[in-house]
């Protein structure tokens, strides 16, 4: 029994389906990639399983009850998401910005407490981000405000975490260490952890589960070792390639033809 | 896996301890801030009663303002003549101070001020045409004046609204009521007669030394209510902040949240603009000398809210009793505001943070 699935669900804007009729379950614990071409809807998938948008049909299951029908708050507490460009309001420091993701644990009234102040240290340390509290976040390199956001994501201590292509604006070494960050974060306490990747290479080698999208569909899904063939890809972003073994790690890696 | 726990586990403790030294220091400016902010305001606010051209030490305007005394002449000057301009510069200036900021963060635009998205334009006209087609003044201009304000908000949030209230639209379509009223307002002005047409411009400038009682209990009635609404706002405020996808994965609603606050900002620049008519530049400079206080991204509402009373107290004093003729209170904030205003334009244009 997985806590987090969809049953024929739906999504769109205006007068657009993006996805139709998807049936997919996130296994708890792993961290899943979805992956596709541009514009294949995963992004859109990944916004529904947050509640960010409203399914037109089907619904998002979480332990069970439809997500739409629980209160915004208590999803807070469960399902984290870092959006695919945040924004953040001009000269916030770190500490400011790690220490609102406590927002859901907070109330109208009950303010800042120990609990608080444990979840944002321990974020702070997992990301690396501790010496930088004082510095605002606009002074900051890429992969540090990548790491940073990554922090407030985690201070809000949710089981499952979403990220949308968190590694997008990223070098290729800050990619890495960003996965790795999810990795280990996962290794440590857990955590369900899903997110939307343009890197096929990248997903192959750090995550447990792939979720191959195309045209709001789901190609195939399962562990990359077995999903990943030469012509899924080509299915799913039409490049004609080899599949070999990753020299390192065995995964599976791409080589374009 | 040992070694990874140990690794992130050992710096925790410092890193605890560098947090509860970061929120133990903003704690204090904030205390600090905040406590030298009233006592301006309090001190502006018993200045405001002292000088004039019968003057009255700080201790006979507090025993007099608190029935302590009992000295007929003192307390004509002070009960009926000066209190209520003290007390209209005030208030307006609290309502003023908070709708500003709060405006500027929901809308996240320093140029956001009420004074510029029509708010102020509609009780303007209502305004005018009290003064000049039907030919009343006060309290029936006062209450007019609030019609308006309330009258061109709905309509700004009813054409704002696509899905929701997006900051820009806003903007944009509050400009464009602005003008169109401000036209209106024009074409009646152009209209009047000599002495009514004086008359609607010193209620247009703006000026806190004409509020009757009423218009006061009015005032802060509304300021009992709405400033403690506005400061349990914040919290959602915070997590708007950060744009309308994070707040609602923080768990805001955040269409309601930001109805509510905006609302809630409309009505306050409603109330102090149907009692001091529109003082321009107040709820423009309230919020970012209130960050500037703070410290940046604070958005703190009741600092920004004394800001503004500090500021609309201050220049009511230069404006009635610095400058050679005693002048309208807007007067004043127009000419200390304009200025920054250019410096803003010009500073948001150049760091590409217009939006």
């Amino acid at each position: 029994m997985s806590r987090l699935r969809t049953k024929e669900l739906t999504l769109g804007y205006d007068d657009r389906d993006v996805v139709s009729n998807l049936d997919v379950t996130i296994p708890d614990g792993k961290v899943t990639a979805i992956v596709g071409a541009n514009a294949c809807g995963k992004s859109t998938l990944l916004r529904g399983l947050a509640r960010l948008l409203t399914p037109r049909g089907g619904a998002v299951y979480l332990d069970g009850t439809v997500l739409a029908d629980l209160r915004t708050q208590d999803v807070a507490k469960v399902l984290g998401l870092l959006p695919q460009s945040p924004v953040a309001p001009d000269g916030i420091t770190v500490a400011d910005l790690v220490s609102r993701g406590r927002y859901p644990h907070q109330g109208w009234f009950r303010r800042w407490n120990d609990d608080d102040h444990d979840a944002v240290s321990k974020a702070l340390a997992a990301t690396g981000t501790a010496d930088l509290i004082d510095r605002p976040i606009k002074s900051l390199s890429g992969g540090q405000r990548q790491r940073v956001w990554v922090a407030m994501a985690l201070a809000q201590d949710t089981d499952l975490l979403l990220l949308d292509e968190p590694t997008t604006y990223l070098d290729i070494n800050h990619q890495v260490e960003l996965l790795r960050l999810l990795r280990q974060l996962n290794a440590e306490s857990g955590k369900t952890i899903v997110v939307v990747l343009h890197d096929l290479n990248l997903a192959c080698r750090f995550v447990d589960h792939l979720i191959a999208m195309s045209d709001g569909k789901i190609v195939s899904e399962g562990p990359p070792t077995e999903v990943v063939t030469a012509d899924l890809v080509e299915a799913v972003f039409g490049l004609s390639c080899l599949v070999v073994p990753d020299p390192v790690a065995g995964t599976p890696m791409i080589v374009p033809a | 896996m040992t070694t990874t726990l140990s690794k992130v586990e050992a710096p925790a403790v410092d890193v605890a301890a560098a947090l509860r030294r970061n929120r133990r220091r903003r704690g204090t400016r904030a205390t600090v801030v905040l406590t030298a902010l009233a006592v301006l305001v309090f001190a502006l606010f018993v200045v405001t009663m002292m000088i004039g051209s019968f003057r009255i030490g700080p201790f006979d305007v507090i025993a007099s303002v608190l029935h302590l005394s009992d000295n007929a002449g003192v307390d004509f000057v002070v009960r009926e003549l000066r209190l209520p301009t003290a007390m209209a510069g005030l208030g307006v200036g609290l309502a003023l101070g908070a709708s500003g900021t709060i405006f500027q963060q929901v809308l996240r635009n320093p140029l956001a001020s009420p004074d510029f998205v029509g708010v102020t334009s509609g009780a303007g006209l209502a305004a005018v045409v009290a003064i000049v087609m039907l030919g009343t003044g006060g309290l029936v201009v006062s209450g007019l004046a609030l019609g308006g304000a309330v009258l061109a908000a709905s309509l700004m949030y009813v054409l704002a609204w696509k899905d929701g209230v997006t900051g820009y639209r806003f903007i944009l379509i509050g400009i464009g009521i602005a003008a169109f009223f401000d036209g209106l307002i024009g074409f009646v002005l152009s209209r009047a007669k000599l002495f009514e047409a004086r008359q609607a411009m010193h209620w247009l400038t703006g000026s806190v030394g004409q509020a009757s009682d009423t218009e006061l209990r009015l005032l802060f009635g509304g300021l009992l209510v709405l400033l403690p609404v506005a400061v349990l706002l914040q919290r959602p405020l915070r997590a708007l902040d950060l744009g309308d996808d994070t707040a609602r994965t923080l768990g805001t609603r955040a269409e309601l949240s930001r109805a509510a606050l905006l609302g809630t900002a409309l009505v306050l620049v409603a109330l102090a603009v149907s009692v001091a008519g529109p003082i321009v530049f107040v709820a423009l400079v309230a919020g970012p000398i209130a960050n500037r206080l703070l410290g940046p991204a604070t958005g703190g509402i009741v600092a920004a809210a004394l800001v503004g009373a500090a500021t609309l107290l201050a220049a009511d004093l230069v404006a009635v009793h610095l400058l050679p003729t005693a002048l309208p209170t807007g007067v004043v904030t127009g000419a200390v505001g304009a200025p920054y205003l250019l410096w803003l334009l010009a500073t948001t244009n150049r760091q590409g943070a217009g939006g």
